[in-house]
């Protein structure tokens, strides 16, 4: 199972800072919107290179074989 | 990694409880203790008031949801005599009101935003907190750094 890992930091004036972690592809925007819903508006988004890599995703592969 | 945000808080359509919880957050981080929220206490204070210096703050970003009555308010102490109060005004906003007897106005002004500030944090950290507890998310690390910044590390396992 993959580990989600989130930073947060709330500054004394209530800015908050988020730091995802682990969410590969466009996964991480979610949690992103989630707690932007929560707190507020979005003053500034950097995306890292985590974020271009490819989503994970459970693969079945599956062969048929020619029956005779 | 995956994104850093930074989020600025908006306390819009917040319920009475959850000010009240933030202002007693912030009320206990700075030594005040609740006087009162009844109403009569509140009349008091009032006439209280007019012997007194006084300044209030408007808590940014703020709209206390609409059926929080104007008269609804919570009256904090402090040990020097310094009283806040914490209300909605009448356009709807969230009003910290600083006031005390020997204190100047440039002393309530300062204090009422240092308790604003406290509130909105509590404020945020209260809903952040809930919300992710809810989400499935552990918290691994809590602290608060020498800047008043609260840092949390949160994790969750994703099947």
């Amino acid at each position: 199972m993959p580990q989600r890992d989130v930073e947060i930091s709330i500054s004394r004036t209530g800015e908050v800072k988020v730091h995802i972690k682990g969410y590969k592809g466009k996964a991480c925007t979610k949690i992103g919107a989630f707690l932007a819903g929560i707190v507020g508006k979005v003053k500034s988004e950097q995306l890292t290179s985590e974020y271009y890599e490819p989503e994970e995703k459970a693969a079945i592969h599956l062969e048929q074989k020619q029956g005779k | 990694m995956s994104a850093i945000l930074i989020l600025t808080p908006l306390v819009i359509g917040a319920s009475w409880p959850a000010i009240s919880a933030a202002a007693a957050g912030a009320a206990v981080a700075l030594g005040l203790v609740v006087r009162s929220t009844a109403k009569e206490e509140i009349a008091t204070a009032e006439e209280e008031l007019a012997v007194k210096n006084s300044v209030e703050v408007e808590v940014k970003n703020s709209e206390v949801l609409q059926n929080v009555a104007t008269e609804q308010q919570i009256v904090l102490k402090a040990q020097d005599g310094v009283e806040v109060r914490v209300k909605r005004d009448a356009r709807g906003r969230c009003v910290v009101c600083a006031s005390g007897q020997g204190k100047s106005k440039a002393e309530l002004q300062a204090f009422a935003e240092r308790f604003t500030e406290r509130m909105t944090q509590c404020f945020v950290y209260n809903r952040v907190m809930t919300e992710l507890k809810a989400k499935g998310f552990q918290v691994t690390s809590e602290e608060r750094a020498q800047d008043e910044t609260v840092n949390i590390r949160v994790r969750r396992w994703e099947g």
